[in-house]
């Protein structure tokens, strides 16, 4: 039986909801690859029983849980220990994990001590016909997408978060196998210390979870403007981007940077207010899944890869859409 | 502090051009950079050069051109450079490029930090510095926006997915910076004039004892089995907004695809 | 001078000419664009009463003709880019757009010359020839919109004048109709000639009085392809202009360009762009640009400069010499502009020239005149042909009046500083109607009357972009 891994990031003690996407991903290469099943691995401590069963439910045939006090908060070095153990003791096909901070993180450190292969940030995973992991990903900003191969065992990938939906869960009464298990882990596991964390505070959260973004480019005007973009933002539940030149220009932070030297971002929905749509910028939103534009020139790049686009000047249009929006919210 | 940072030199590909023939990338005339998320590491390593002393060692693998990238850093600041050239190392992937730095940094023992850039603008993977750290065995901080040094440990913070966390590692560490870390500072005439004069070392696979098995192409587990030039354009509709009309209209269209998609 | 209003009949004559559709015509909304030019000030404004987009010279022959029989005024226009209300229609009547006359006609690589149309962007040339491996060096600053129609009608300038000279150097010939209404041919592929007087130079900043060009032949040169910028940071503006003639007579080299900020410019700048370098200390910056085709001159040069930079005085010495540190550097140049424009919308950009001597002069009397005035006056352009962007900005708590009023004393006052010093209140803009009122401050009155002779002679009925340079009764 061939074994379809995927790792199941926990965040904060609970399952996050990347790893369901992960899941539809699977049952798909499962569909494809003879003779195989989804596992899932899930790492941490006292991950509620309802979220290992929702991953059955969601499609995982097994689930790895491997509980430890130690494991309470993602460190790559011990996470990665467990997990290259894990490897070596069920010699899975295929291993992928989400493109998140934890996943790009883990992985690699993973992926070289198991001396096998690792491809960074898919956007679509297949089967060839010799039951190959075909893995492509976009490079060189976007311009390009390369399809990748891998000669060794597991083959290894991280997958671009909300570029699939999560997978529903079947019919409730599905069976899995849970398998627990204790992993010694000795001080020398653990050099690193967790000390702290420090919540980001800025309203509408960080844009990697994202379901709506609402982005400022330099057509914003000044610093000062972003204020109708928090406040649009903010009517739509969503969170709050910028281009690489508003964040050099300081008028939002580098966490909120959309871009090649900032986030990847997929939101369901993207408005990109007064962003021009350099290449750099594109490459880290083109493949949300609808994009809004608003841009005073006409022949802005932006307005490519937009679904809707509006060429006028943000700090008019914006208000008079909040305004709409105020409008219609108060109707309901 | 002994400091390593390994940068790599890319094509500068703000203002790429893509032939829509082949769908592949332009490359005449473009010009070479050091990768520009490099150059945070770089300032991040001057940083605490200025603070607590010792030196800077950059280190790249690419053909002889890369030196410029190495002469950059050091008019910017760091110390020395060692280029790995070798035609054995060409077509690395991830992995051997990964397992050729740590040789070659095993070679330059000992040292407290290395410092990477995030990730290289055009692979765009952020898998070498991970990678780098875990061949050699070392504590990683991927992601950092922030290193202090407190009695031969360094105090990072990481830029995750709802806020930073605070890690405390021992030294010697690999970290991997982003972007918010320090501005990085412009090289100065005196800085170029130091580097100019500078002789690169030049080390071959057989100098960092490498493996050749894990070298280059052949010790690259991945290959690129085809490559095509993404759909990026869209059908979308462009509304001009000239007069209140318009702008009506436009609102109105706005409205709709938020219902649409169920946002409102 | 008096002109005819035009009629529905006139405007069914100008559609016969040049087809319904290159007609804009009691569509106040679509013409209010051809009403003005980049001047911010709407009293530097006018509407046109048609606005028409020929696409050959035999039509705006026809054209400016039938202006002629009518006596209706003529305002030729380019991309609308100016900086001194040339191209707008200040006596209504027609604004002839060369919007759709935008081809590049040929490229002459053996003789190393290019034939355009004016409604050609100038960047596209360089686009164009690029492939060749050849530059068109007589562009502008501005050169993402403005046409080179334009170009040659201010004779624009810019920042690389002092080592590749205005776009004067590389007009060869034009093909132009004048005022009226004849199609005539001024120069050619020559390299020398000396037939007679030089119509054609006379043309190159005409701004738009004595004819509308129809093609245009510019010279051609191997293009640079190594590029290195230094940004050099001083303790006063004294020490930072002393630097350019020494750069030039110690160091035997011509930069590219050396660009010229003053602090309020660049502090307002970096402050802008969030730009950390050390500048706090620091009174002026010198953006001192070198072009050439063999990198290893470029770095000698660079090194050359530097090393008397800071031999006098220089606080520091940036080196940039790739596409990341270029981009870096002249952003703080590029955006000194719009870093002002967000603390008042309101300013006066003005053009002046004064002797690169001068300089340290000038800038000591334009302190006296920002107390005296109690009004902000960033100043920055181009030291290397002492061609500087002065721009008063309009304090945000002032009235439109109090602005205007305090404006009407300070720029004769600061004009006359200029005159006085050899200089004169125009390098690259142009007079058009903006500057109209201070060319005496700067021109004899035979001077003046001499250019009004010539304008005669050209346009006995004064069709021609009326009201532009001076007026004539």
């Amino acid at each position: 039986m061939k074994e379809i891994w995927i790792y199941a990031e926990a965040r904060g003690g609970r399952v996050n909801e990347v790893a369901h996407e992960l899941l539809t991903r699977a049952l798909d290469l499962k569909e494809k690859l003879d003779n195989s099943i989804v596992s899932a691995v899930l790492i941490g401590h006292d991950i509620p029983d309802e979220d290992k069963q929702e991953l059955i439910q969601r499609g995982a045939d097994k689930l790895y849980y491997v509980d430890d006090p130690k494991l309470k908060d993602f460190l790559v070095e011990p996470y990665s220990k467990v997990l290259i153990q894990l490897v070596k003791e069920y010699t899975p096909e295929i291993i992928i994990a989400p493109a998140t901070t934890q996943g790009r993180t883990l992985m690699p450190y993973t992926a070289v001590r198991l001396r096998t292969g690792l491809t960074a940030d898919c956007t679509g995973l297949d089967i060839d016909e010799e039951g190959n992991l075909l893995q492509t990903r976009p490079a060189i900003g976007g311009n390009i997408m390369a399809t990748i191969k891998t000669a060794t065992r597991p083959q290894m990938s991280t997958v671009r978060p909300h570029s699939t939906r999560p997978a529903p869960i079947m019919d409730g009464q599905r069976q899995g196998e849970i398998i627990n298990i204790k992993i010694q882990l000795t001080q020398e596991d653990l050099p690193t210390a967790r000390l702290d964390f420090i919540k980001d505070e800025t309203q509408g959260g960080t844009i990697q979870d994202a379901d709506v973004i609402v982005s400022g480019g330099r057509g914003v005007g000044k610093a000062d403007n972003f204020k109708i973009v928090y406040k649009l933002a903010e009517l739509l539940g969503g969170a709050v981007g910028g281009s690489r030149d508003v964040v050099d220009r300081g008028w939002i932070g580098y966490p909120h940077q959309v871009g090649l030297s900032g986030k990847t971002v997929n939101p369901k929905l993207y408005i990109a207010l007064g962003i021009s749509g350099a290449i750099q910028h594109l490459a880290g939103m083109q493949t949300s899944d609808t994009i809004i534009a608003v841009n005073k020139d006409p022949d802005a790049q932006i307005f490519r890869v937009s679904d809707l686009g509006i060429v006028a000047d943000v700090t008019e249009l914006v208000p008079a859409l909040i305004e709409k929006l105020e409008v219609a919210k108060s109707e309901v | 502090m002994r400091i390593i940072i390994p940068i790599k030199q890319v094509p500068e590909t703000s203002n790429v051009k893509m032939d829509p023939e082949t769908g592949t990338m332009v490359r005449e005339g473009v010009e070479s950079i050091i990768n520009p998320l490099d150059l945070y590491s770089i300032e991040t390593g001057i940083r605490l050069k200025e603070k607590y002393g010792g030196e800077i060692i950059v280190v790249s693998m690419g053909p002889k051109k890369a030196e410029e990238a190495l002469k950059e850093a050091i008019a910017m600041g760091c110390d020395d450079g060692v280029l790995l050239t070798d035609r054995f190392f060409a077509g690395s992937d991830t992995f051997a490029t990964s397992y050729t730095i740590s040789k070659a940094i095993e070679k330059l023992k000992p040292f407290d930090l290395i410092l990477c850039g995030e990730r290289a603008t055009d692979g765009d993977t952020a898998q070498v510095g991970p990678g780098i750290a875990s061949l050699l065995g070392l504590p990683l901080s991927t992601f950092t926006s922030k290193v202090e040094v407190e009695d031969g440990h360094i105090i990072a913070n990481r830029l995750i997915e709802g806020g930073y966390e605070v890690l405390n590692l021992p030294m010697p560490a690999l970290v991997t910076v982003v972007k918010e870390i320090a501005d990085p500072r412009l090289p100065t005439l005196t800085g170029k004039l130091k580097a100019k004069k500078l002789e690169i070392k030049q080390w071959t696979a057989k100098d960092i004892e490498a493996n050749p098995e894990s070298l280059g192409l052949k010790g690259s587990p991945t290959r690129v089995v085809k490559t095509f030039s993404p759909k990026v354009t869209r059908e979308g509709k462009v509304i001009e907004v000239k007069d209140e009309n318009s702008l009506n209209q436009a609102l109105d269209e706005i409205l709709e695809l938020l219902k649409e998609k169920a946002v409102i | 001078m008096k002109y005819n209003s035009i009629t529905p009949q006139i405007v069914d004559e100008l559609k016969q000419i040049v087809g319904e559709r290159n007609v804009i015509y009691d569509d106040i909304e679509a013409m209010e664009a051809y009403s003005h030019d980049e001047v911010a000030e709407k009293h530097y404004a006018h509407m046109p009463d048609v606005v028409l987009k020929p696409t050959s010279a035999e039509q705006i022959s026809k054209i400016v003709k039938l202006a002629n029989k009518y006596k209706i005024p003529v305002t030729p226009r380019g991309a609308g880019s100016g900086l001194s209300g040339g191209a707008v229609p200040i006596c209504g009547g027609i604004v002839l757009s060369v919007e759709k006359m935008n081809k590049i006609l040929e490229i002459d690589t053996q003789n190393l010359m290019a034939v355009v149309e004016p409604g050609v962007v100038t960047n596209e040339i360089n686009n164009v020839v690029k492939e060749y491996g050849l530059y068109y060096a007589g562009y502008p600053m501005s050169v993402e919109t403005c046409y080179v129609g334009g170009n040659v009608a201010e004779n624009a300038g810019g920042g690389k004048a002092i080592k590749y000279g205005v776009t004067a150097r590389y007009i060869m010939g034009l093909e132009m109709v004048t005022p009226e209404g004849d199609i005539i041919t001024l120069g050619g592929k020559r390299v020398k000639d000396v037939t007679g007087y030089n119509l054609l130079h006379l043309m190159v900043g005409s701004e738009g009085t004595l004819g509308i060009f129809t093609k245009i032949i510019v010279k051609l040169q191997p293009m640079p392809v190594a590029t290195a910028d230094l940004l050099v940071l001083f303790n006063s503006v004294k020490e930072a202009i002393d630097i350019v003639p020494i750069i030039m007579t110690n160091g035997k080299i011509i930069p590219t360009s050396i660009e010229f900020m003053d602090e309020l410019s660049f502090k307002t700048s970096c402050e802008y762009l969030n730009e950390k370098l050390p500048y706090q200390s620091a009174k002026a910056m010198l953006l001192i640009e070198l072009d050439g085709d063999n990198m290893d001159i470029i770095e000698s040069q660079y090194e050359t400069i530097g090393e008397l930079c800071m031999q006098n005085g220089a606080i520091e010495v940036y080196v940039a010499d790739n596409a990341t540190t270029i981009e870096r550097v002249w952003r703080i140049r590029r955006n000194v502009a719009e870093a002002w424009k967000l603390v008042s919308p309101h300013q006066s950009l003005e053009d002046i020239v004064v002797p690169i001597s001068e300089i340290p002069t000038f800038m000591d009397r334009l302190a006296e005149l920002q107390t005296k005035y109690n009004v902000s006056i960033p100043c920055y352009g181009h030291a290397g042909d002492g061609n500087l962007h002065v721009t008063p900005v309009k304090d945000p708590e002032w009235s439109l009046d109090k602005w205007y009023d305090t404006l009407n004393k300070l720029l004769p006052e600061m004009y006359k500083i200029v005159a006085n010093l050899g200089g004169t209140i125009s390098g690259e803009h142009g007079i058009g109607h903006k500057r109209k009122p201070y060319m005496p401050l700067v021109l004899k009155d035979t001077e003046i009357e001499l250019m009004k002779r010539i304008k005669k002679a050209f346009d006995p009925n004064m069709i021609l972009n009326p009201g532009k340079l001076f007026d004539i009764d």
